[in-house]
This record gives structure tokens, sequence and C-alpha cells, in this order.
């Protein structure tokens, strides 16, 4: 139930300190970023939980990172530094973008903890890219081996791949659910619900999933067609009291694309006869992080399409302050969405947010949307 | 009046540099008159992929630095640049050549003088995240096709990367480069010629192992070179590095800088203390470098000097790296295109130390700054935190804090090396100045500014 | 010997006339656009204070972002000497001094005999110290030392944003207009501040004793956000605001001849 996936995201240490002594023979592997390839992790029986900020000040990180790197990147850091992921048996990272690369680079020269990195292809747009990253993937299929002494079959793969999509399956479920003129639940709860399941191991996730869809979901309106439909988009997000203080003023989010939200589970594994290559081909054909999309510009159709199907009526951009790769997608994203006629604002996320300061923005924003119903 | 330790004389190589630079700038605003392929792109990495067509090529970094140095000389012309692209709304804390140069082209303007160049294509061997969509941006307000390759680079060598991996990373780039010369044909319509390629390959090898040498003539003390020279002298070869002139004019500085080390000619009279600086310095305010002379103090390179267009080779023996042993070094011989995209390939992978080090930091980069505080005989550093460049200032803080912990003399200051608004020169000053007291250094002569 | 000591900062002129190391008078005004006038009504108050002549004053030293302006001093050095000086003489066992003045704060690893190993001020997206916690005193109406007392009295932790003063601003204004209880406020600007100093004071590799030095460590409640910030148990220098004044006299007795 939505209180539940509240309940991990607000507990997340919890969760997998109580999964490990559940599954004592069993390894937890943090991760920082959605590209990385967690299938091949599960497969080795171990949970991977992505590393996200706290959004809280902190003073351990200055000594150690650029003060022009993304707030994420600093606040994903500090968690190592001040110890609150010391429950790992290995941090890792496919290859995000500098500013997270550099977080990791710190983390692993200052936290002794094993280490993973996949280096994931920037140019997913190149027919090499798959061939590449299927063999970084089968050297680091190796490496897990090699670490916990056994060896992942393709049945191990082919079940995590079954476990990992059906997750995929169900948070689809739930975003096909907000197309409803009713939305059976808000953006916050949403992005509670995504959230959490970056921490959780995915079979206790997808039985939560479906107990909430069938139990809690169906029928209900949490939302009513008077509530002004917006889609939030941008760099990692997981600014809940930003999405709850949008959502106070009688608007409601009905989709996203953060890594945090919609692009980390969008697609599935297509079954091929090579697992590892089925994994890497998924990676390769995810939604684009801004990072990955060029030399074309490919991100900005598939937003537009999500933004019609989920019938938006206005979108609300947010980027973590300094991302370069969100910023090089500002003006033609700004553009497209004016050619398009969605009113489009932009926002830089920080650490903490000026909360005052946004809601000016997006009362703003939400007083065009129903002047342009009036007429 | 403080004695001169050492005897100085101005460096003979330096207006056959600047006759080079000059005529690459020449060579592009003449290109389309003269039937040649115009592009434009990156200085990063393989710039000697289009040398299968005759072609000119506008070296993107270069140019936004040069655009820069207008912020001295016209500060409201420059402004008109940067204020070019902020209206267009590229934000302010993105690259800062790049805004210069998008600037550029949303004036029309070239700042050698006439309208901005008819570029063909861009081409990016990119690897800086930013860089690699620097062009996309370009190719949306010109209309104009851009090809973006992908160079994942090695790790550092202290990090025991897998030969398997390597070899994924070399056939990554191979292919890529393949599918690069296809991809302008096709945008050119002309064809390839391998021969002229081969050539532009093992003279990419050839500068930067020589850069690399001259890099190295700076470890003797007195230094023959100081950085701010050096500067002057490396861009060559970060804008025609696989030209034969390039190559031809490496060949002569390096003999004439090695004669400075036998003659003990040195870049600083006095030399009282060696430093290394970090990341691009901010290049409309060389002066700094001119203030550190005034208390005997050179700056005897960079990471980012010696290796944006720099060969430098590992040698797993002695933990150190050296300069990179060329193709023709070792015999190897190159026929085809094939061998030719092998060796471009495995050059930048393997010699490329700035390369890595905008996608890996940690402990590889900072053994890369202990083993240049060593074999320089380095007493202090600077650290440029370089607003402007998210990509050389990967790992810097890291690489502070290592200093520090070794009890080398280590001081850093904020700006930019392309925006001058964010460089405030009083402010670096003043710490330069406590630097030097707390280096024990007194100032031997008055700085005088511009000088 | 008698030498003076002149710290010519931002804010504010502070002179320390020493008397063979002791000091015997001190004076201090307000930085004014005339900077040679702000030193010389320093300098008369602090030799008023010691009873002594101009002219009896055998060696001037002179420190303090507006340095250059005072001719004929002499000894010069830039204030990351001058504090280290100060807080070796004040107390041998500092190691870490930090400064936080109006605009900048600045930290200074004290080595053997008083000398720098090194030091650090804070960046630009940092920047602002004393003079922050100032305006965001007036747009609460408060006094500063009611400002600094209400933070002490503070029940709850507030996270506002430790790196940029403007959306830290920014920050405080929600939180005013949330009706949030006013002593979490002053103390969410004391923490604010007080992370982004202690951040930039963690890059010099911090070690026991810290001397806390400057004008703002006046202010109890930002004192009390720099310790908890540091984990650790600063002192504050005795006449903190003539710190580096007196590191500065000290230097000019110390030249030889």
């Amino acid at each position: 139930m939505i209180n539940d996936f509240i309940d991990v995201y607000k507990n997340r240490h919890d969760y997998a300190k109580d999964w490990k002594k559940k599954n004592p023979d069993s390894k937890v592997v943090g991760y920082m970023c959605s590209y990385f390839p967690e299938e091949l992790f599960y497969a080795a029986g171990m949970l991977p939980v992505r590393i996200l900020g706290s959004h809280e000040p902190q003073n351990v990180t200055e000594p150690y990172i650029f003060g022009m790197y993304c707030p994420f990147s600093r606040d994903v850091l500090a968690q190592g530094l001040q110890g609150h992921y010391d429950y790992l048996d290995a941090v890792s990272t496919a290859y995000p973008c500098m500013h997270l690369g550099q977080a990791f680079d710190s983390w692993t020269l200052h936290v002794t903890q094993k280490k993973f990195y996949v280096d994931m292809p920037n140019r997913v747009q190149t027919p090499y890219a798959v061939p590449f990253l299927t063999g970084r993937l089968e050297e680091t299929k190796q490496e897990i081996e090699e670490w916990i002494g056994r060896e992942i079959t393709d049945s191990d793969l082919k079940e995590a791949i079954n476990v990992y999509n059906e997750n995929r399956a169900l948070l689809r479920e739930i975003y096909e659910m907000r197309k409803a003129d009713d939305v059976p639940l808000t953006g916050t709860e949403c992005m509670y619900i995504t959230t959490a399941s970056l921490f959780m191991d995915k079979k206790d996730a997808n039985k939560l999933l479906k107990e909430t869809i069938e139990n809690e979901l169906k029928g209900r309106k949490a939302k009513t067609a008077d509530d002004t439909r917006l889609m939030v988009l941008g760099s990692e997000n997981d600014d809940i009291k930003f999405l709850n203080m949008v959502e106070e003023f009688s608007a409601v989010i009905v989709t996203d694309d953060h890594c945090t939200g919609s692009r980390y589970f969008w697609n599935p594994v297509e079954e091929q006869d090579d697992p590892i290559q089925a994994i890497a081909q998924r990676y390769i054909d995810r939604p684009l992080c801004p990072q990955r999309d060029y030399p074309e510009r490919k991100r900005l159709p598939y937003l537009l399409d999500m933004a019609r199907d989920w019938n938006v009526a206005g979108i609300i951009a947010l980027q973590q302050k300094f991302c370069d790769p969100h910023e090089l997608d500002k003006v033609a994203l700004l553009d497209w969405f004016k050619e398009n006629d969605i009113p489009t604002i932009y926002l830089e996320l920080d650490v903490t947010v000026p909360i005052g300061q946004f809601k000016i923005r997006v009362e703003a924003l939400l007083e065009r949307l129903r002047e342009d119903e009036l007429w | 009046m403080v004695e001169k330790k050492y005897k100085t004389a101005p460096l003979k190589s330096w207006d056959k540099a600047k006759e080079i630079r000059l005529n690459i700038y020449k060579e592009i605003a003449e290109a389309k008159s003269k039937g040649k392929v115009l592009l434009g792109g990156g200085a990063e990495s393989l710039i000697a992929l289009p040398t299968g067509f005759d072609y000119a090529m506008l070296v993107g970094e270069p140019y936004g630095a040069a655009i820069s140095y207008l912020a001295k000389s016209d500060p409201d012309e420059y402004m008109k640049y940067v204020e070019a692209s902020e209206h267009a709304g590229y934000p302010r804390d993105l690259c800062a050549y790049m805004r210069n140069y998008i600037g550029s082209i949303l004036r029309d303007k070239y700042v050698f003088g006439g309208p901005f160049p008819k570029i063909d294509f861009y081409l990016q061997a990119g690897f800086c995240d930013t860089h690699s969509k620097w062009y996309q941006a370009v190719s949306d307000i010109t209309g104009r096709p851009y090809f973006s390759l992908d160079l994942v680079p090695f790790d550092w060598e202290i990090e025991g990367e897998s030969e398997k991996t390597k070899d994924l990373k070399r056939k990554y780039i191979v292919d890529q480069i393949h599918e690069a010369i296809a991809w302008m044909e096709k945008q050119t319509g002309r064809e390839f010629n391998d021969e002229t390629f081969i050539q532009g390959v093992l003279n990419e090898c050839e500068s930067t192992s020589l850069w690399a040498k001259v890099c190295i003539a700076n470890r003797a003390i007195p230094a023959p070179l100081d950085e701010k020279t050096m500067l002057s002298l490396y861009v060559l070869a970060v804008i025609g590095r696989p030209r034969n002139d390039v190559v031809e004019f490496y060949r002569e500085l390096l003999d004439e800088v090695e004669d400075r080390v036998a003659n003990q000619i040195a870049a600083n009279p006095y030399e009282t203390a060696r430093i290394i600086t970090d990341s691009q310095p901010p290049w409309f305010a060389l002066d700094l470098f001119r203030l550190l002379e005034t208390y005997g103090v050179v700056s005897v390179g960079a990471h980012y000097t010696f290796g944006l267009s720099g060969g430098w080779e590992y040698d797993e023996e002695n933990k150190t790296w050296e300069a990179g042993k060329t193709p023709q070094e070792k015999g190897v011989e190159v026929k085809t295109r094939d061998e030719a995209a092998n060796v471009l390939a495995d050059w930048w992978l393997r010699t490329g130390t700035v390369c890595r080090g905008v996608r890996h930091s940690g402990a590889g980069k900072i053994q890369r700054i202990m083993d240049m505080v060593d074999r320089w005989k380095v007493d202090g550093a600077i650290v440029h935190l370089n607003r402007g460049c998210e990509g050389t200032s990967l790992g810097q803080m890291d690489i502070v804090s290592s200093l520090l912990e070794r009890g080398l003399p280590t001081m850093t200051y904020e700006g930019n090396h392309a925006d001058p608004r964010e460089y405030d020169e009083n402010r670096t000053f003043a710490r330069i100045e406590s630097f030097m007291e707390t280096m024990g250094l007194k100032q031997l002569y008055e700085f005088k500014k511009g000088e | 010997m008698i030498t003076a000591g002149i710290d010519l900062g931002a804010t504010y002129s502070k002179v320390v006339i020493l008397d063979d190391g002791k000091v015997v008078g001190k004076g201090i005004s307000k930085t004014t656009l005339e900077p040679e006038e702000s030193v010389e009504k320093a300098l008369n108050a602090a030799l008023q204070e010691a009873k002594i002549d101009k002219g009896q004053v055998e060696r001037t030293g002179v420190t303090g972002s507006g340095r250059r302006a005072i001719k004929d001093a002499d000894v010069v050095a830039t204030d990351v000497t001058a504090d280290a000086r100060g807080a070796y003489h004040l107390d041998k066992e500092v190691k870490t001094v930090i400064d936080v003045g109006g605009e900048d704060a600045r930290a200074v690893k004290v080595g053997e005999n008083g000398k720098v190993i090194n030091s650090a001020v804070n960046d630009k997206c940092a920047a602002g110290a004393g003079a922050f916690v100032e305006a965001m005193s007036r747009a609460m109406q408060l006094s500063l030392e009611e400002f600094a007392e209400a933070s002490l009295k503070s029940t709850q932790e507030i996270p506002i944003n430790a790196q940029c003063a403007i959306f830290a601003e920014s920050e405080v204004v929600s939180l005013i207009s949330d009706e949030t209880p006013r002593e979490d406020i002053c103390r969410a600007v004391h923490d604010g501040i007080a992370d982004r100093i202690t951040s930039m004071a963690k890059r010099v590799l911090v070690e026991e004793k810290v001397g806390l030095m400057g004008g703002a460590v006046m202010n109890k409640g930002l004192v009390e956000s720099i310790r908890e910030g540091l984990g650790l148990d600063p002192i504050i220098l005795p006449d903190p605001l003539f710190v580096s004044a007196l590191g500065i006299a000290l230097m000019a007795a110390d030249q030889e001849d």
C-alpha cells in the first residue's frame, strides 16, 4: 500500500539492513545512476539499491568535490562520507556523467568498499554501443562471479530479468492509471512509489505493487478532472516537498520523465538468446538522459508523445543546478514545447529548495493554464 | 638589487609558432574559396580524422579562448559575444569556450574578422560530456550536420583495467572511426584519401609525443620554459597536430629546448621556487604568471598543459610516465585505413592523460600529479578552480587535499578560463601574495601590469 | 621597543600598540572611503589608551585587505600570515585559526613558531559571513544581540541552503512567511553560515586546537553553530577583532634591522 512505500522511502537504510538480516549470505550493492545494469547483480542474489541524497545541508564534501558540481552529486558523496551507507558490500556505478562520476571517484577514494564500474557508452545512437556494452557486461558478470565464488547461470539471469520486467510492467500499469480524468493517485504519492522501488527487492516491491493496485488504487479518486494536469521532467528529482506544494494548488502531476521516475523503469528487457546482450540492448534503448541524447535529439519527440498521451496541460522542467547535459537541452526543450503549445516553466533544484520562490513560479504557470482553459 | 642566478635568452621558435598559428586561421577563412572542406569541431582527440580530405578545421576551444582575450583589449566587444549566447538562453555556467563560440555564431562574427565561416559539418571526438553535446547546440542553431564520436577512455593504470576491457574500448573507437569516415564522405560527396589520412595519424602521434618530450626537458633546473610560454607553444598541437609543418615545428622546438637545458638557459633568471598549476589558466589574465615571476617563481607546467595534446606512456616498471613511443619509433608500418584507425584509437587511449583525467579522477589522477611534483622537482601548486570547465576540474579538490596531506604548499583560486566576469584579479593576486608569504618567498622586483 | 600593528580591514580598521611584546593600547574605527583617516583615528585611540606619543612608535606593521593604502610601513603582510602570528602568540597550542569577518571567512593552518602551513577562504558560491547574518537580522527586525540570543533558544533544526546565499535568503523569506518560530529561523541562518564556514575550514585539514577570531565570532549563536558544524570545541581567541593587528605588530617587532 502507498503508506508502505512511503515508509521504505523514509527508512531506506533500515529496509536494506533488514533485508540483509533476512538474507545473511547475500550482499547489498549501492549504485549511483539509473543506467546501472541491476539485473546482473540481482541474478547473483544481491540487492541493488540506488544511492540518493538526503536533502540535508552538510559540510563534509568541500575538501573533495568542486562547488560547481551539481548539488545532487555533492549530496550523494556526503552520504558516503558520513557513513550512511556503511552497510553496503559494494558501491558501484555505470558511467553516469562527469558530476556523479566525480562523486563515485571520491567516494571510492575515501570509503573502503568493493567497487564495480561499468563503462556505459554515451553515444547510444551508434550501432556499436550494444556490442561494446555487451562486452563490458560480460566482464562485469565475471567480476561478480569471482567475488561471490559461484557462477551466474543463464537461468539466474532470465529469472532476474523476469522479476525486473514484472516490476517495470507494474509501475507502468500505475502510470497508465494516471491517464484517467480522475487520477487515482497524486504525483507525490507516485513519486514515493517509484523512488521507494529503487531501494527495494523487486520481488517485495512487486507484491506490494500488486496489492496497491488491486486494493487501493482501483476505484480511488485522489484528484479530479478539475485539477490541472501537469508533467514534471528533468534530472534526478525526489523533491517530495516541491511536488507536494505544486499539488496543493488544485493541480495534479500525472506523469514524469526523471531517472528516479519513469526513465528508470519504462522499457523492459526484450527476450534474446543471449541474456547479457538482451540486458545491454535494454539500457541502450531506454528513455534517454540528456547526457546520452546526441547527435540526434530523440528525447524531445518522446517527451511530447508522453505529454500528449497523458493529456498534460503544462510542464514543469526541473534540473539540478549546474547540470550541463540538461542545460545543453534547455534552449531546444523550451523552444520545442513552445512550438508545440505546451506552456513550460524551468526551475533549478538544489539540496534544499526555496519553496516560496518556486510557489510564485508555479502559481503563475497554473494561472496561465487556467486562463487558456477559459478561452 | 637581487642577483640573477641564471642567464636567459628569448626563444627562437617563438616567431615560427606565431606564424603557423596565423596561417591556420587564415586557411580557415580562405577554405571555401579554395574549394576545401571546412569543418568545425573539438580539439580533444583524434583530430587526424578529417585528414583524408583537402580540408581546414576551426577548432572550437582555442577559438573560444581567443574571444575571451577581447575582454582585455575591448571589454564591450567581448560582452556582445557572451550576451548573445545568454540572451538566447544558454545558461551561464556552461563551458565558457562554448558560450563564446555560440555567441560568435549568433552574431555571425568571426573574431579574426569578417562573418563566421560557413562550416560544412561539425565533428567531435569527445571525452568531455559537455563538449560531446556542444555541436548539437551549434547544429540546432546552424542546421549544419554533426557527428560525435564517443571516446570511452582507459582508466588509470593503477586501477588495473583488464586487457579485454582495453580491447573493447579500442574496437569501439575503431568502429566509430570507420563510421565517421563513411559519414563524412556522405556529407561532402568527396572520396576519403587513405594516404593523407595515414600521414595525418602518424603526425598526430608524433606531434603529441614531441610535446611530451618538450615538457620532460622542463624537469631541468633551471627550467628552460615557463608555463606562460608553454601555453603559447602547445596550442599548435591543439589546433594542428596532424599537420606536417606542426610536426616539423616541434622537432625544432625540442632541439632548441634541449639546447637551453644543456646551456643552463633559464625561463626565470632567479628560479627561487618551482610550481605546477592545475586546469586551464584564465586565458585573458596570464599576468598572474608575471606576478609569480617577480618572486622568482617559475611554473614548470600543469597536468592540463602537458596532457591536453601530449602523448604520455605509462612505464609500468617505474610507475611513471614518459613520452609515448610513436608507431614510427616502434617500427610499426601503417598501410591501410583500418591500421591507421587502430593506431589512432590506441594512441589516444594509451597516451592521453587529460583524456582519461576528464573521465576518471581518484587515485590515478592523484598519482599523475604526484609524479609531476616528484619528477619536475616542484615546491608548490596553484590550483585554478575553474568554473568554466567541469572536465578539467574533475578530481581537483581531491588533488588539493592530497597535496596538502603530503605537505606541499598549495593554494586555490576561483576563476574561469574564458569568462572574465568570474575571475577577480585583485582577490587572486591577494591570494598569491599570501601564498608567497606561506612559501617564505620575497618579491624581488615590483610587478608592473601588462608588461 | 614600541611597535604599532595596523589591520586595515574592509569594515573596520584596528590598531594594536605593543611595548616590548605587551599590548598597551588598542583602537578601532569604521573603515571609510578615506582609509588613511580611518587608520589615523584608530591609531590615535590606541596611542591614547597606551599613553604614548606617535613619535615614540619605532616600527609599524600593516595588514588587512586595504594594506596598500598605508605607505611607509616597516612590515607589510597579508591577513593570513598576521592571523597565524597573532593566534600563535595568544595560544601556542592553536593549530587552526578560523577568522570570520563581515564578507569573508578564512581558515589558516598554523605550524611551528606561528608559521602558516596553508590557508583557505570562501569561494564564490559560498560567499558571505557576518554581513549575511546582519542582513537577516535586519530582515527580521531584530538587533544582532537579539538575533543571537533567539537562536540559542531554538528547539528544532531547519535545513536551509548551505552553499548559496541568494538561495538561503529566499528560503529565509519563505520561513518568515510560513510563520516558522523566530528562534528556529535565527538558528537556521546561523547553521547555514556555519556550514559554509566549516566546509571551507575543512579544506585546510582542521586540527585541534581551533581558535576563532574576527568580528562575527562575538555572535554567540553563530559560534554555537560553528561548534556543532566542526564537531570540535573551538576557543574564542582573546580580543578576537584584534588578532591580525596584534600579529602584524609582533612581526614588526621581530623584524631584524
